[in-house]
């Protein structure tokens, strides 16, 4: 029932002006009928007559609105508020570097040990040591990612950072979906370099391509679906 | 009712200051102290009682916080300020005069 308070509102607020004031007037107000709701449905109320009776007692807001228009005009109206971004620092950059560097030399040892010689080196420690290295920049992204959430602190007190919170549990169990599609296309990059020279059948390893984007949507589905149940 | 109503519409002011001067408190409290002190019979729509806050943190009568509620949603709290104090004994004081004022023209 709380959700149709929330439609309701949106509806309501469809003719307000688009200000800040406007946006926080709509919360509170929001807030203040969701708790009268639960007060009108603990009476003993029915939830419909409840969701009546609230949405009633809003009354006429042509003079509410009025007053915020008003306010854009001529009142001076709070500055937007300022939400600093957060700088990528540079430990992080050189991470990022650092991977993306693995990832470009990850070709050098199949380059030089096949041509070096065959047997040992060529067949074993080319793509021994280029998985390595795919996979040590691979886990230095995801390292990455999970350490630093994505996550901008708007200033305390406002009616942002509420909404923040709000949704800062989502945001969170979102990690992991980041997590898997950082890691996935160098994932199946590695493997078909792993296979290719393995197997020596380039001509029919580059199917990998074809089905990796399939894995990816089933994954991320599951995942996706996973987070629904946790919620409920 | 609604002749009452009419009359209490212009004294929306004196009353929410009225409940301020108990101590600082959010939209829905105030609108039920209301509803309490007149044992259920008047109430105001919310968007009077809304465009009465914002005018009278216009006037500087009082202001307005973000409460910090650790569940759940926060409310907006008013607090009424010494400028707001001394308009509602002013409003107060206008009252006690037209009561007596009314009390004695339909006095027969």
């Amino acid at each position: 029932m709380e959700y149709r308070i929330r439609e309701y509102m949106d509806q309501l607020f469809e003719s307000a002006p688009r200000t800040q004031r406007a946006y926080e007037l709509k919360i509170e107000l929001t807030q203040n009928l969701i708790e009268k709701y639960y007060a009108l449905v603990g009476e003993g109320k029915t939830q419909e007559d409840a969701f009546n009776l609230t949405v009633g007692s809003i009354g006429d807001v042509r003079e509410l609105f009025a007053q915020l228009e008003e306010d854009e005009n001529g009142q001076p109206v709070p500055q937007p508020v300022f939400y600093p971004q957060e700088q990528p620092s540079q430990r992080r950059a050189l991470v990022r570097a650092v991977a993306v560097i693995l990832y470009i030399l990850s070709l050098v040892p199949p380059i030089v040990l096949t041509s070096v010689g065959d047997g040992f080196a060529g067949e074993v420690l080319a793509p021994v040591g280029m998985l390595g290295m795919i996979a040590l920049a691979t886990g230095l992204l995801v390292f990455d990612s999970l350490t630093h959430p994505k996550s901008t602190r708007p200033a305390p007190g406002t009616v942002v950072e509420d909404f923040r919170q709000w949704q800062s549990a989502k945001v969170k169990k979102k990690h992991w979906v980041a997590a898997f599609n950082g890691a996935f296309w160098p994932l199946v990059l590695a493997l078909y370099f792993l296979l290719s020279f393995g197997t020596g059948k380039w001509y029919i390893t580059w199917v990998i391509f074809l089905i990796a984007p399939a894995v990816d949507v089933i994954v991320n589905t599951l995942l996706k679906a996973m987070m629904e149940q946790k919620k409920l | 009712m609604s002749i009452a109503s009419d009359m209490i519409r212009g004294h929306t002011d004196t009353i929410i200051l009225a409940q301020l001067m108990a101590g600082d408190s959010y939209g829905y409290k105030i609108n039920r102290g209301i509803q309490e002190k007149t044992g259920g019979k008047y109430e105001l729509k919310e968007a009077t009682l809304y465009t009465a806050f914002r005018r009278l943190e216009q006037l500087g009568f009082i202001t307005s916080y973000w409460g910090d509620e650790n569940t759940g949603a926060r409310r907006r709290y008013y607090s009424i300020t010494p400028a707001g104090a001394e308009q509602y004994g002013r409003l107060a004081a206008e009252w006690e005069q037209s009561k007596l004022l009314i009390q004695e023209l339909i006095t027969p």
